[in-house]
């Protein structure tokens, strides 16, 4: 039992990175029919950012000169936040000047997300080099932060990882549900020329969207680089997972979305953890799997069909 | 049903033997007289002519995004080597392994996707082409791996044996020029035109009888097979195997390509391939590669390609620039060249103007309506 508690309390960092990945591709498809294959590699950059924040001026950061405008290396939260902002605004940005003029065209737009996926991963390797770098975690991370419970360790870092991510997706949910800015996405993500003619700014709407999901992204990347440091490559598997959570939320269902995240990291430590024929470090074939037979038996997901047919 | 417009006409045919003249031409010229190193960069891009020929069927023909080329490349590389290493199968045949291999993954892949809206399958693709080297890292604890055999010349062929990568050359072209005119066949006969129509019109396609689900998973195996065959055939030139030899990127590159300069016709596949081997090479030779900063990024593959993805996407909406140098003007009217349907609808065309008379002469005449009605 104390086996089972422990790979359960094991899932819940990699979960919420891989929830919050899924939420921000669910949003923006949701929102604008537009399948952000960048989000993965824009998760990635802004770690690189974050980075920049915290370490400060460093003779290893080829972005150093750079890094004078930052000054003194901020604390791993303060540098967390400043790549949320920064990751926004090259979110609303991105929606603005490269995915709306051609929107109208899903070919085009994929390969202009395609496009943007490459140029982030060049920049990268260009600006920081392709070696692996150490941000740190925002919550206590030394061998005594821990909870023992039924004889399983339950990390701080975990435990504050997910309840972070837990309350910016409520915060989330709030900004849907209660506000006027929540209700006017609502509108634009179920009936886009309706909601021109009732007067809602359908563009700023979008750009909010793509803003919000490239935030999301950010704090999934800099939440999850105190467990598996930074990478040009860091968030390759990530993404799969969040690609895989999102289609359990049939690309269109944020919430579905989120819990698909917790359940792939779920079935990802238990299979690696007791099926005896799959070893731990092939679980992403298993994933794969799980999504092919997923949409093989349910292809909405885990939507209600008749929802999901009806948005289709 | 063949249609007169759709014959070529015999400028054109002559052009096209021309063109295919100069291929083989300027081929011969370069096998015989290049460095074994370019020969080799060519037997590569030869082998990856049908990659990039798969991606045309899938975007041009089915109208289907595919962002796992290169991890099919990749599948059909590690089943070649492998079919030679652990099944002794012989080294001629082995690039057959890569095409079976890719038209099962590629098929795997279709089953479920296809069933859904389009953007499934690239997404299913690029998961596949992301999880493909860390799954192969992770499952193959042996990589690299260097293949068990050798290719020598034959006596008859004249070549030297410190020349193989002639041989080599020769081969893959050789398995690349017959996949090609076989799919090319394929894709210009019914086959093709109802890839077509399920592109264009599902509803009408199914509506004729055409099983759009089937005959697009069958275009995703073709791809798929085309592109593992593309793999096994890599392995003849290069001879081992590793994980970071198909990367996600590859991938996406191929894609780029294949969006930026795929035509309706597999020979498009040809440039795309020459770019994807010796645009490295290039920068390479250039000492860009080790450039870092601003001056580096600009100078570097990844921008190169993201500058061509964006530039096809806002010129072409994403059409290919190879649709700039279309016709813009109205095709002529092409005529049935069955003479019996012809006739038919040629008479039922007669039957309806007659009918419309009869009914505009009887609207102008009501009394015989009304007498009519009463008697019966």
């Amino acid at each position: 039992m104390s086996l089972f508690l422990q790979r359960t309390f094991d899932s819940l960092a990699n979960g919420s990175a891989y929830a919050a990945l899924a939420v921000a591709i669910s949003m923006v498809f949701r929102s604008t029919g537009v399948l952000n294959l960048a989000q993965g590699q824009l998760a990635m950059f802004s770690t690189y950012i974050a980075l920049v924040f915290a370490t400060g001026p460093s003779p290893y950061m080829k972005f150093s000169s750079n890094t004078d405008l930052v000054g003194a290396a901020w604390p791993v939260w303060g540098a967390i936040l400043g790549a949320i902002v920064i990751s926004m605004l090259i979110g609303a940005f991105t929606e603005r000047v490269i995915i709306r003029p051609i929107s109208a065209d899903p070919v085009a737009a994929v390969g202009a997300t395609l496009g943007l996926y490459l140029l982030l991963g060049a920049f990268v390797r260009k600006q920081w080099g392709g070696r692996t770098m150490f941000l740190g975690s925002p919550f206590p991370q030394t061998v005594d932060d821990r909870w023992d419970i039924g004889g399983a360790r339950l990390w701080h870092d975990s435990v504050g990882i997910t309840l972070t991510m837990i309350a910016v997706l409520g915060l989330l949910a709030v900004l849907q549900r209660r506000t006027k800015v929540g209700l006017a996405f609502r509108a634009v993500t179920s009936n886009r020329t309706g909601s021109t003619l009732v007067g809602i700014r359908v563009s700023r709407i979008l750009m909010l969207g793509w803003a919000l999901a490239a935030g999301i992204g950010a704090l999934a990347g800099g939440l999850i680089a105190g467990e598996i440091n930074v990478r040009p490559d860091m968030m390759g598997r990530l993404l799969v997972f969040g690609l895989a959570a999102a289609t359990l939320g049939g690309l269109r269902s944020p919430v579905l979305a989120f819990v698909g995240g917790y359940l792939f990291a779920f079935l990802e430590t238990m299979l690696g953890g007791y099926v005896s024929f799959v070893d731990s470090q092939v679980t992403l074939v298993w994933a794969l799997l799980v999504l092919i037979i997923v949409l093989f038996v349910r292809p909405s997901g885990l939507m209600p069909r008749t929802e999901a047919w009806q948005k289709r | 049903m063949m249609l007169d417009g759709s014959k070529t006409s015999p400028v054109k045919r002559t052009a096209w033997v021309a063109l295919a003249l100069a291929i083989v031409g300027v081929s011969l010229w370069v096998a015989f007289t290049a460095e074994p190193k370019i020969v080799t960069d060519l037997t590569n891009a030869t082998a990856l002519t049908l990659a990039f020929a798969g991606l045309v069927v899938l975007t041009h023909y089915l109208g289907l995004l595919s962002l796992g080329q290169g991890a099919l490349v990749g599948v059909g590389a590690y089943a070649a080597l492998h079919a030679v290493n652990d099944l002794g199968a012989p080294v001629l045949w082995m690039p057959l392994a890569g095409l079976l291999a890719g038209t099962l993954i590629g098929a795997i892949v279709a089953i479920p996707s296809l069933r859904l809206p389009k953007a499934y399958l690239a997404l299913l693709t690029l998961s596949m082409a992301v999880a493909y080297p860390i799954i192969l890292r992770q499952v193959d604890g042996n990589l690299p791996v260097t293949l068990d055999g050798a290719f020598v010349a034959p006596s008859w062929t004249g070549i030297p044996e410190n020349d193989e990568h002639i041989w080599e050359f020769f081969l893959v072209a050789a398995y690349a020029s017959i996949t090609i005119f076989l799919v090319q066949g394929l894709l210009r006969g019914p086959v093709g035109r109802a890839f077509i129509a399920s592109r264009d019109e599902p509803e009408a396609a199914r509506a004729f009888g055409i099983p759009v689900y089937r005959l697009r998973l069958y275009g995703v195996a073709l791809s798929g097979g085309m592109a593992g065959l593309a793999g096994g055939l890599m392995m003849v030139p290069t001879n081992f195997n590793d994980y970071t030899h198909f990367p996600e990127e590859l991938s996406i590159k191929m894609f780029a390509l294949a969006m930026a300069f795929g035509g309706s016709r597999l020979i498009s596949a040809i440039p795309g391939a020459l770019i994807l081997i010796f645009l490295p090479v290039w920068l390479l030779d250039r000492n860009w590669v080790v450039e870092y900063g601003w001056i580096g990024l600009v100078k570097s593959e990844g921008f190169i390609y993201a500058a061509l993805l964006l530039l096809t996407a806002y010129l072409t909406k994403g059409k290919g620039f190879m649709s700039l140098f279309e016709r813009r003007s109205p095709k002529a009217q092409v005529t049935p060249a069955n003479k019996r349907v012809t006739s038919v609808v040629g008479a039922m065309t007669d039957l309806e103007t007659q009918l419309a008379h009869v009914e505009g002469l009887a609207a102008r005449q009501p009394d015989i309506r009304s007498r009519q009605d009463s008697n019966d």
